[in-house]
């Protein structure tokens, strides 16, 4: 079967989920593997919502706020960076590889980086293969009982 | 919890959604999950009969959850959620899944863009239900406005709000109000004197009681929010008295681009090649004189400086090619024998009255040559001892493909505008947002042209982009309705969905409090907990985000309910 991967986005409302739509708007085409989800701020952004996008099988998780000194709440995306850094580590000593794991800053105008920020990314995790995160869960779910 | 009784309905917007989607498969497909009770499909969800047929099954099936697959939540979620409101449920348990921006417009593969859908919708459906009802609330409106910018479109909206009755404070940072039209001599088409129109409107402004004007003064720092907002102003270096105002307007307005980046323009080299602006300055003074105190015999006019050219501004500044044409009636009128050069690179006169004024400018015996932006621009240099001129401009004919060689006294160069240099601390001190080009992002490009994302904070006049004289009077004009509408109302909503703190979770490590942008989060020494102002609270969800006890819930992006979508959309990919 051919592997499509699936992508989980967790988008600003406004900058980055605005892009997307401006992505829409200007009908520029993309993979069409990409989930979105919509948040307020990317200072929301727990680190659980990305564990839990790989437990619950994407192959790439995607995240996107507004560029740096643009956040409509002042500073949540530089306080999302931070959080992020750390969590990057955390994933990859998960053994999930790090191309897997994104995060973007994309403007309420960069329809066009947004689609090919997803294009990019789609064709860097179709190189990589299917995550593994939900295959070793279920191994580990079989061990246990 | 109460069992939910989820409605959902798939949107075709016409050919739009359904030509990609097939929104049959759709409604099927999630027609039978748990919770669902219906599921239809309908040609336009956001006309009246659609939000009917909502409103109906939520009376005659008892609906208590209500989704819409459609547009982008940006558009219609509003519409929808007063839908809900009409038919007697709370407008939060109501979610929206864009299928149009985020799937049907970027995709191509029908079967893929379906089941992309479905995912959206089936996660739409596993959040609403952990929706929960919230209580609108509001504030109310200080009657006063604060205006950034004296240039046209500032005034005229001091102007409308003013004559309303209502306060307004005017802020200019130089020294004088007018902005850029107070430099122009005619205006186009009807070559009507600026100085006649804008002289009388700064007397208006100047002397109108209920209009404070502060020149030299500049905007330190605003916080607050929709109907409550304060300021701190600098005037010459020292802090005003804190000013509050319910409503913002930035006017602040564009600035010529600086031409002398462009080599082969020579500006500031050869005294004679000078800007649009700077030959306004001549013609108000009345006279038309080289650097040598002569009147120039050959005049070019050269468009397009700055403008449409990716090493530049790709955009188009849309007032100088009519510009372009006043000049030429007025260097007609001062200098009968000149010869005049109109070097454009593409003629644009889109506005009433402008293709006819084009027509009229060409029975002024002036010579128009193209030359083509791609290729090349024009090069202007110094003229040989013999020739009869001051300086030579060397192009390519676009029409004939001649290289020619152009006589000329003086170079008239039609600048782009482009933003003023703090534009960047300008819209982070009001909380809005620039575009590429570093114009303000309205909050919607066609249904709402005047207002941004910020409550509260309106833009009007060439900061959303280029435009003329009318353009900018009616944008400002617009402002001003919108806001005299919220004075008039005396209140307006605001955020519901804020963060609250669960005490018995709340661990009073005071992490919360750091990270607020807001100032909203405080410790209460009493019962060491962090209690959140929900009138300061704007609902980013940081605090939420960061809480190590999960003390913290982000009303409507609640942990469960984000995490319910994570599961639904991903629940059919294996």
């Amino acid at each position: 079967m051919n592997f499509r991967p699936t992508i989980v986005a967790f988008l600003c409302n406004w900058c980055a989920y605005t892009g997307a739509d401006l992505a829409g708007t200007s009908r520029l085409h993309y993979a069409p593997n990409v989930r979105i989800i919509r948040i307020m701020c990317s200072g929301r952004i727990e680190p659980t919502f990305i564990l839990k996008a790989f437990k619950e099988g994407a192959d790439g998780v995607l995240v996107c706020g507004c560029h740096p000194g643009d956040c409509h709440y002042q500073e949540g995306n530089y306080k999302c960076l931070r959080r992020f850094k750390l969590l990057e580590k955390f994933v990859c000593q998960m053994g999930i590889e790090k191309e897997r794991l994104k995060l973007e800053w994309i403007s309420a105008s960069e329809g066009k980086q947004f689609a090919e920020l997803v294009n990019e990314m789609t064709a860097a995790i179709l190189k990589l293969g299917p995550g593994k995160v939900q295959k070793t869960l279920e191994l580990e779910h079989l061990k246990t009982n | 919890m109460e069992e939910p009784r989820i409605g959902v309905y798939v949107c075709w917007c016409g050919t739009n959604i359904s030509k990609m989607v097939d929104v049959e498969a759709v409604t099927k497909e999630v027609g039978t999950l748990p919770g669902v009770v219906l599921s239809k499909n309908y040609k336009y969800m956001c006309s009246d009969p659609g939000q009917d047929l909502i409103i109906k099954d939520i009376k005659s099936h008892n609906l208590n959850r209500v989704i819409v697959a459609a547009c982008s939540p940006r558009i219609h979620e509003l519409t929808f959620r007063n839908a809900c409101e009409k038919a007697g449920i709370n407008p939060y348990l109501f979610e929206m899944a864009n299928i149009r921006e985020q799937d049907s417009w970027v995709h191509t593969d029908r079967t893929e863009a379906t089941k992309k859908a479905i995912d959206l919708v089936i996660g739409a459906i596993r959040r609403v239900r952990y929706h929960e009802p919230l209580q609108k609330r509001s504030v109310n409106v200080d009657p006063a406005t604060l205006i950034i910018g004296g240039g046209i479109s500032g005034m005229t909206a001091a102007l409308e709000i003013a004559n309303a009755g209502k306060k307004v404070y005017l802020l200019e940072r130089t020294d004088h109000l007018g902005g850029q039209v107070a430099r122009f001599d005619l205006t186009f088409p009807h070559l009507s004197s600026a100085r006649q129109m804008i002289r009388p409107m700064i007397q208006r402004v100047e002397n109108h009681p209920m209009i404070i004007v502060y020149l030299n003064t500049e905007l330190k720092e605003v916080s607050g929010y929709i109907g409550n907002f304060k300021a701190r102003l600098v005037f010459n270096g020292a802090e005003q008295p804190e000013i509050t105002f319910g409503n913002i307007i930035a006017a602040v307005g564009l600035k010529p681009f600086d031409p002398s980046v462009i080599a082969e323009y020579g500006y500031g080299k050869f005294p004679d090649v000078i800007t649009s602006l700077e030959f306004e300055d001549k013609l108000r003074a009345g006279r038309i004189l080289t650097k040598y105190g002569k009147e120039p015999r050959n005049v070019a006019i050269i468009h397009c400086v700055g403008s449409r050219n990716k090493q530049y501004h790709e955009y188009c500044s849309r007032v100088c090619c009519m510009v372009a044409l006043k000049f030429v009636h007025e260097i007609r009128a001062a200098l009968p024998d000149a010869n005049i050069f109109e070097i454009y690179a593409d003629m644009r006169a889109y506005g009433k009255g402008h293709e006819e004024f084009y027509a009229m400018t060409t029975h002024k015996q002036i010579i128009f040559l193209m030359y083509d932006q791609q290729k090349s621009l024009p090069l202007i240099r110094e003229a040989y001892r013999d020739d009869d001129c001051n300086m030579l401009i060397e192009m390519n004919e676009l029409l004939s493909g001649i290289d020619i060689e152009v006589p000329v006294d003086m170079v008239i160069l039609m600048v782009n505008m482009e933003a003023h240099d703090n534009v960047k601390e300008v819209v982070r001190t009001i909380g809005v947002s620039l575009c590429g080009n570093q114009f303000f992002i309205e909050k919607h490009p066609k249904l709402d042209p005047v207002a941004t994302t910020t409550g509260g904070v309106f833009i009007v006049g060439t900061c959303q982009g280029p435009k003329d004289i009318p353009d900018s009077v009616a944008q400002a004009k617009a402002a001003a309705a919108r806001i005299l509408a919220t004075i008039a109302q005396g209140s307006v909503p605001v955020e519901v969905t804020t963060a609250v703190v669960n005490e018995s979770f709340c661990c009073g490590c005071q992490t919360c409090i750091s990270v607020c942008p807001y100032s909203a989060v405080s410790f209460d020494e009493a019962k060491k907990v962090s209690v959140v102002n929900e009138v300061l609270c704007k609902g980013c969800g940081t605090c939420g985000g960061c809480c190590p006890a999960g003390a913290i819930t982000s009303k409507h992006f609640t942990d469960r309910q984000i995490l319910s979508e994570i599961e639904g959309i991903m629940s059919m990919s294996y």
